[in-house]
């Protein structure tokens, strides 16, 4: 039933999107049919998933970044209150800038090729995986460094041996936000300047009116998103099995 | 042995604990017993080395405590275990802290849990117990690094009435077996009566030792099943009049 429900719901929207197309006799330049679509796809399934690996790559390599970036920065940004204060206010006045606005300087600065897109993909990673970590570490029940501290432990062990580990799921919370953001930021970055990725793909097939390949590619955008961000999920049962009983 | 020299503690303007003067001699059984607010377990936190007073000064074995001590553990009202960590693991982690050989140990660990009633749950998650069974695997942890000094902060007030009676049994048992010198926090005098051998009672703002009453019940002790009946029954009585506010 898990499954079937969701596939079933699938199967309806699709159905009456094509009843519509057919129905409405709608343009296949405005609204293909998934039929259209799925020939679209077929007619150039090598190109395109070539395009969904670069994106696939821009999108993966930020969000690695972002991560060996971010954990460190949270670190620092809860171990030391004058850190926090001169870190903290600069994190959020970057993150208020919305990151579509430093696309085309991205542009200006690294060209065209998939460095100005992982730089977005980092962008956009950046802050909740520094958020939640921040949070997660601080959220540390009392009761547990009192505990620490009373074993006269070091700074160093409160920090790696507790508090970290502590965070963990937080970490993951903030790695989920961040890599359903991290395919957006690649998309964007495409948009923007590129001559690869399935941003690209949906630009030019845009400007010449080619609908259903938009669609595939967007088809295409969702598997990935969803592929990622299950993944994420798949890892955090296997790495963190105490966090799922802890919750409850 | 544990001297209390005159120790004073206040926050701002707040004061805490006033001319507190205690000692305990080895492998005694102390509790300090009182309302909420009135500062015990402050005090045994200063005691631990986990809060500097503000005046005074607290000695063990003669050498002023500045901060936690290897030889003294603490346990809390919370199992306070950590969650990624087994039953065993989290036994062990003073042992870690410490740097000691974890090997030599290890023995150890498993007799305690052994002696708790825990064989066969060394490998468990912590979420996978009850609050009783966390509790226990607490205290095998606060004894692993064999302590002289064992200060308990209301470690059995958020279990259920039977689990309290039950571990409370236990702590006895454990107390002969594993000889340690313990000061408990608690505000049950039934706890005081059956574990003590000297209960000082604590009045609040500012925190003070109204009176230290000596127990003299011999043990094994148990709540009203046998001989001392009568005698716990005026001890339960004294201390109810002690605490009663004025």
């Amino acid at each position: 039933m898990k499954v079937v429900l969701p596939v079933i719901g699938l199967a309806l929207v699709i159905g009456l999107w094509w009843l519509a197309t057919i129905v409405f006799g709608i343009e296949r330049f405005l609204v293909p049919s998934p039929k259209d679509v799925v020939d679209a796809y077929l007619a150039q399934q090598g190109f395109l998933i070539e395009q969904a690996g670069v994106t696939l790559l821009e999108t993966v390599q930020g969000f690695l970044l972002a991560v060996v970036a971010g954990v460190p920065i949270a670190l620092l940004i809860v171990s030391s209150k004058i850190l926090e204060r001169m870190i903290y206010p600069l994190l959020l006045a970057v993150n208020a800038v919305p990151k579509i606005a430093i696309a085309p300087i991205l542009v200006v600065w690294l060209g065209f090729g998939m460095l100005p897109k992982v730089v977005m993909v980092l962008l956009v990673c950046f802050f909740p995986i520094v958020i939640s970590t921040a949070s997660g570490m601080r959220s540390t029940p009392a009761e547990l460094v009192e505990l620490l501290r009373s074993l006269d432990c070091t700074r160093w062990q409160e920090f790696f041996k507790l508090r970290l580990r502590y965070a963990m799921p937080q970490v993951f919370v903030g790695m989920k936000v961040a890599i359903s953001l991290a395919v957006i930021g690649a998309v964007i970055a495409e948009f923007v300047g590129a001559n690869a990725g399935l941003g690209y793909v949906i630009v030019v097939s845009g400007g010449t009116a080619d609908t259903a390949l938009a669609f595939a590619a967007m088809a295409l955008l969702a598997v990935l998103s969803i592929v990622l961000f299950y993944g994420l999920v798949m890892l955090e049962r296997f790495l963190l099995p105490w966090a799922e009983g802890t919750r409850n | 042995m544990i001297e209390i020299a005159g120790v004073r503690k206040s926050f701002g303007a707040l004061a805490a604990l006033d001319g507190i003067t205690l000692s305990v001699a080895d492998n005694e059984f102390v509790t300090l017993i009182g309302r909420s607010g009135c500062g015990k377990s402050t005090l045994l936190r200063i005691v631990a080395g986990l809060l500097a007073p503000t005046d005074g000064a607290v000695r063990i074995d003669g050498r002023t405590v500045r901060k936690p001590r290897r030889d003294v553990s603490f346990m809390f009202q919370q199992p306070a275990l950590l969650p990624w960590r087994s039953v065993l693991s989290n036994v062990m982690l003073p042992v870690e802290i410490f740097g000691l050989d974890k090997r030599g140990y290890t023995g150890r660990a498993h007799d305690l849990l052994a002696t708790v009633g825990l064989e066969g749950f060394e490998k468990r998650l912590p979420h996978e117990l009850s609050g009783g069974m966390r509790q226990r695997v607490s205290l095998c942890r606060s004894l692993i690094q064999n302590p002289r000094v064992l200060l308990m902060d209301e470690p059995f007030s958020a279990l259920d009435a039977l689990t309290r009676t039950e571990l409370s049994q236990l702590l006895q048992q454990i107390q002969q077996q594993y000889a340690a010198t313990i000061v408990f926090v608690t505000h049950s005098i039934d706890e005081a009566v059956l574990l003590s051998d000297r209960v000082a009672v604590m009045t609040p703002r500012p925190g003070r030792i109204h009176r230290i009453v000596d127990v003299g019940i011999p043990r094994p002790r148990s709540l009203g099943r046998h001989a001392h009946a009568a005698d716990v029954a005026r001890l339960s009585n004294e201390l109810h009049d002690l605490l009663a506010p004025a």
